[in-house]
């Protein structure tokens, strides 16, 4: 169940790695962040974890309901531009694509024999870390490289729910309130855009 | 009840359901936009409509315009003897590998592209380009794929792998299975000319690729491409049934049959649904998407070697 959801994982980061419209990116996004929630409610539920049950919940409704949504609605107040090609043309996007999951494949080979039991799973955290930073450096406009950030971060907490069989719960709950003032700090940095130009 | 007898009944049962697929297909189209759906055996109807008229073959086709469409048939039958079983205990060719059945699948659209070039209009000749370009780039995925979910069933087989992974299915490498899945259903849609690819539904002209190829052919010619076109789907359907939904062959026949032909309808309902959700793509955006299903079946292949999972 917990390799499904991960090839889930993988197969939503890549998708939206060729998305070229807003909306679907934040579907994308969406469907991402609802199986890392559904993977830590999983390995929470295996451990008897209670604090990783409420973070797996927690991620659920912020990640794959809230944040969605208020990035659509901002994406609607600031008139965003929705149609988002990528600046990498997508014939060179198909090499690049399977090199790095190769290459960060091969690289996280040493980390995860240091991992016990499920070591895939930080080869799959990596290789999504560098595929969202993709994400990041092939758009020109602001809304992908926010949903890319985002992407980066349910990369990490993939790497942390996987490899260390959870944060402290402290720790996620701090991340949690950070990526909500995260958004609002978009919300004012699109605000400053929008007056400036 | 005997191997062979359940193995003949399961062809002859694909061949049955093959028309009813892509009216299934079509009426549930017409039912989500809202129209008045179609009868579901509108495929057997056109069917016998195309046998009873006249057969008109242009004055410039040469011979290869009355043999080809039984070429193009041919192959595809062949191809139906060689899937996986539906039914355990079903009589079934173990040895015959992806390379064969895309092989024979190439060789049927070979003739359905020499079929659009003889009839010397400019159409077939368009149709003819469009479908070699899609073609060329299905193919190197569809090995891949393949090949990849043969890795997991641990045997090079495509029938002998359908069977060890009903037996037992690999929970431990869901993930390269999941992408083979995705790559595979890709290829089902775009071999098949089905909407983000191809419309199976329009005539306009600059949408056309299948249907530029066979404006020409008349009577019991097109009776035998339009069948072709439909058993090309049971097989791309069965396929998908039979390697990545591997359960269901180990209950009694007449269930398991029935489970078959669900999974079959399931995959129908699957592209019918994508078809109503998305536009057509622009001929040169095409590429790009067979490049997805090629970088999926890539990395289903380097998941499994690389992180066994």
């Amino acid at each position: 169940m917990v390799d499904f959801l991960i090839g889930v994982f993988l197969a939503t980061l890549i998708t939206a790695l060729f998305t070229t419209r807003l909306y679907r990116l934040l579907f994308w996004y969406a469907l991402n962040s609802l199986t890392l929630g559904l993977l830590a409610l999983t390995i929470g539920t295996r451990l008897h974890d209670r604090a990783m049950l409420l973070s797996g919940a927690l991620t659920i409704l912020l990640k794959a309901g809230a944040i969605p949504y208020i990035l659509k609605v901002l994406s609607r107040k600031f008139a965003l531009v929705r149609q988002i090609p990528p600046g990498i043309k997508t014939q060179y996007a198909i090499m690049l694509v399977p090199a790095i999951l190769v290459f960060t494949f091969y690289l996280a080979e040493p980390i995860s024999h240091m991992v016990q039991g499920n070591a895939n799973y930080v080869a799959v955290s990596i290789s999504s870390l560098f595929l969202s930073l993709l994400l990041m450096i092939e758009h020109r406009n602001v809304a992908p490289k926010i949903v890319g950030f985002l992407c980066m971060e349910n990369a990490l907490f993939l790497l942390g729910t996987t490899a260390t069989e959870g944060m402290p719960m402290l720790v996620e709950l701090g991340i949690f309130f950070d990526l909500l003032m995260a958004i609002v700090v978009i919300n004012l940095l699109l605000y400053r855009e929008e007056a400036q130009s | 009840m005997s191997a062979l007898l359940l193995y003949f009944l399961t062809i002859v049962l694909m061949l049955l359901v093959a028309p009813l697929l892509l009216s299934f297909i079509k009426g549930i189209k017409m039912w989500l936009l809202y129209k008045r759906p179609v009868s579901i055996l509108q495929g057997y109807r056109n069917f016998a409509k195309l046998l009873r008229k006249e057969s008109i073959v242009s004055r410039e086709a040469s011979a290869i315009t009355r043999v080809a469409p039984f070429l193009v048939l041919s192959p595809l039958l062949v191809v139906l003897f060689y899937l996986p079983p539906a039914v355990k205990g079903a009589y079934y060719v173990s040895f015959v590998d992806a390379f064969t059945i895309t092989g024979l699948l190439a060789l049927s659209t070979f003739f359905l592209m020499l079929l659009g070039l003889d009839s010397a209009s400019s159409f077939g000749g368009m149709g003819s380009s469009r479908e070699a370009f899609i073609s060329a780039l299905v193919e190197p995925a569809m090995v891949l794929t393949i090949f990849s979910v043969s890795m997991m069933a641990g045997d090079l087989g495509v029938g002998q792998a359908g069977v060890n992974l009903a037996e037992h299915f690999p929970a431990e490498h869901m993930a390269s299975f999941l992408f083979a899945a995705i790559s595979f259903f890709i290829l089902l849609i775009a071999e098949n000319g089905r909407i983000p690819v191809d419309n199976p539904e329009t005539h306009l002209e600059l949408t056309m690729v299948h249907e530029a190829m066979i404006l020409d052919i008349t009577g019991v010619y097109l009776a035998l491409i339009e069948s072709a076109a439909s058993i090309k789907f049971v097989i791309f359907a069965s396929l998908f049934a039979g390697l990545f939904l591997p359960f269901g062959p180990e209950l009694a026949w007449p269930l398991a049959l029935l489970v078959f032909l669900g999974k079959l309808f399931a995959v129908a309902l699957a592209v019918a649904l994508i078809e109503v959700h998305t536009a057509k793509l622009r001929l040169f955006k095409v590429p790009n998407l067979l490049g997805i299903a090629i970088v999926f079946a890539f990395l289903s292949l380097i998941t499994f070697y690389v992180l066994g999972a």
